[in-house]
């Protein structure tokens, strides 16, 4: 790529994130929207300050621990149903509206039942997986149903068996619609561990929002704010990288 | 026509409609009786959407006859495919995009289960002069490269029913003729009935044994030739007059409405 077409394609995001921040800084410096909203160099300090790494790395390691474990659960999950569907295909309807029916019903809602069922601590992840669960799930089955008819028409006469078109055609044709929803994923996952966290858990980024919030210690807040928006960003663009890359291969 | 040797594919009064989205339905082909020998090579010509890709697609098993029977060698078409014993050049290559053009041609072998012959995927690459592109991907071919790709992979079994529907339609005169000999080639060192879907006159009556006329709405047999020029055919033959003469007379067959004037 040339510098010229370097500068066209990362240029105007790089721009929009130092705006951004200017944006934070000055309205933060200048107290534009009141004492709650502290400039962004108060809460990076906040953050490389070494007293609070403590505090913040046990709960940060609680909240991620809980996304990680949503994400690779609700992914388990839902590629489990959408290769359901495709093995016992008179199953599809009933397994799309009970999955269509969970996502409707808001985790909110959801949540009191979780307190009765489950522990406290594992209401984070069973959040976060249950909205993974959905992505996945939408992304696979659309993928399982992108292959191509000229492809398909090929390995019919090729006479594969539904095995190995299965595992040859179908499943690499998946692939891309796969790789985005993985994407789309990881934010859906972060909200429901921190929403999860609401519901009384003892520990965590989430909940350390809340009392930081109620204790009025600004500083913290935001930084809870920012470590938790940075890791799912991060990810998130490691995953678009990933997705890229499956759909110049597999499209 | 010698009856001694039965049709190794036959079409008894096939039929085939399609039934629209909006409920009404479209009559691609009536009435075809057509039926191949073991070994023969028949060209199908006729104007765009007269019905040939269908009949193609019927051979192949891909699409069901509404009425009438499609047969090879008196059985199902679905059973030759099942054994790996055909091979189809579809007329938009169906690459798969994910794989080389060396794993593309040598799919054939995998999907039968079998060993993949790595010489002789390297023959057929060389033979459709792809040698250097072995490992390219197919976004990364032109479309007669990935034509020839896909005629490279239809070959590669070693398959007995060859169906082929425009192969050489986006190639150059040069590429397309070398590629007619390659095939004539091929084909006159063993047995291999093929069925050639194409546009091109002269490369029917290059390659073919016999030679099909559609005419569309519905698709019909307007006319059957039977190519007079003795095997093998050296290109030299292509500037005979009887070779001219014939095509001369089949252009015409494909414009009925001018030959009326
Ligand atoms: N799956 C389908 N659904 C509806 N109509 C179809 C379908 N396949 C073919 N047809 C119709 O059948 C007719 C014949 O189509 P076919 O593809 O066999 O033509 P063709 O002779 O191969 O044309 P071309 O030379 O342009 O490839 C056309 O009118 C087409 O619209
Ligand atoms: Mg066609």
């Amino acid at each position: 790529m040339t510098l010229r077409a370097r500068l066209h394609r990362y240029g105007p995001p790089v721009l929009g994130v130092l705006l951004f921040c200017l944006a934070w800084q000055l309205i933060g410096a200048y107290r534009l929207a009141g004492m709650t909203w502290p400039p962004l160099t108060a809460v990076l300090a906040y953050l490389a300050d070494p007293a609070h790494h403590q505090l913040l790395g046990r709960a940060a390691g609680t909240t991620f621990a809980a996304v990680a474990l949503g994400y690779l659960t609700g992914t388990g999950i839902g590629l489990g149903l959408a290769l359901l569907t495709r093995l016992v295909r008179p199953a599809r309807a009933g397994i799309d509206r009970l999955v269509a029916l969970v996502h409707a019903t808001p985790a909110i809602a959801l949540a009191p039942v979780f307190m009765i069922l489950m522990s406290r601590e594992t209401i984070p992840v069973a959040i976060s997986a249950l909205a993974v669960t959905y992505l996945i799930y939408v992304a696979a089955t659309s993928g399982l149903e992108a292959t191509k008819a000229a492809h398909a028409d090929l390995f019919r006469t090729l006479g594969a068996r539904p095995l190995t078109a299965f595992w040859r055609l179908e499943l690499p044709s998946a692939l891309p619609a796969l790789a985005s929803g993985l994407k789309l994923a990881v934010p859906v996952s972060f909200m429901g561990a921190i929403v999860g966290e609401w519901f009384g858990a003892s520990r965590g980024l989430g909940l350390l929002m809340i009392s930081a919030m109620q204790n009025f210690q600004i500083p913290l807040l935001w930084a809870a704010v920012l470590l938790t928006t940075l890791t799912s960003l991060i990810l998130y663009g490691l995953l678009g990288l990933f997705e890229a890359a499956v759909h110049r291969r597999f499209r | 026509m010698t009856q001694a040797t039965p049709d190794a594919i036959r079409l008894d009064s096939v039929s085939k409609s399609f039934r629209l989205d909006d409920g009404n339905s479209v009559t691609a082909l009536e009435g075809i009786d057509l039926g191949l020998r073991e070994g023969e090579f028949v060209a199908v010509l006729g104007p765009s959407g007269c019905g040939k890709s269908t009949v193609l697609r019927l051979i192949a098993g891909l699409e069901s006859a509404s009425t009438g029977e499609v047969r090879i060698e008196g059985r199902a078409p679905s059973q030759l495919a099942a054994a790996h014993r055909l091979g189809v050049a579809f007329q938009d290559h169906a690459l798969l995009p994910w794989l080389s053009v060396a794993q593309n041609i040598a799919l054939p072998y995998r999907v039968a289960g079998t060993k993949v012959d790595n010489a002789r995927v390297d023959a057929l690459i060389e033979l459709v002069g792809l040698t250097g592109f072995r490992d390219a991907r197919p976004s990364q071919l032109s479309g007669g490269m990935r034509q020839r790709a896909s005629i490279a992979r239809a070959l590669v079994l070693d398959p007995d029913v060859l169906l082929l529907d425009e192969p050489f339609g986006a190639l150059d005169a040069v590429t397309r003729r070398h590629m007619n000999v390659e095939l004539q080639r091929i084909w006159s060192t063993r047995t291999l009935t093929t069925l050639l879907v194409t546009h091109s006159v002269d490369e029917a009556i290059f390659l073919a044994d016999r030679i099909i006329v559609m005419t569309g709405r519905p698709g019909r047999i307007l006319r059957e030739v039977t190519v007079p020029f003795p095997r093998p055919r050296d290109p030299s033959v292509l500037r005979t007059p009887e070779f001219h003469a014939m095509v001369d007379e089949l252009t015409l067959a494909l414009e009925p409405e001018e030959a009326a004037l």
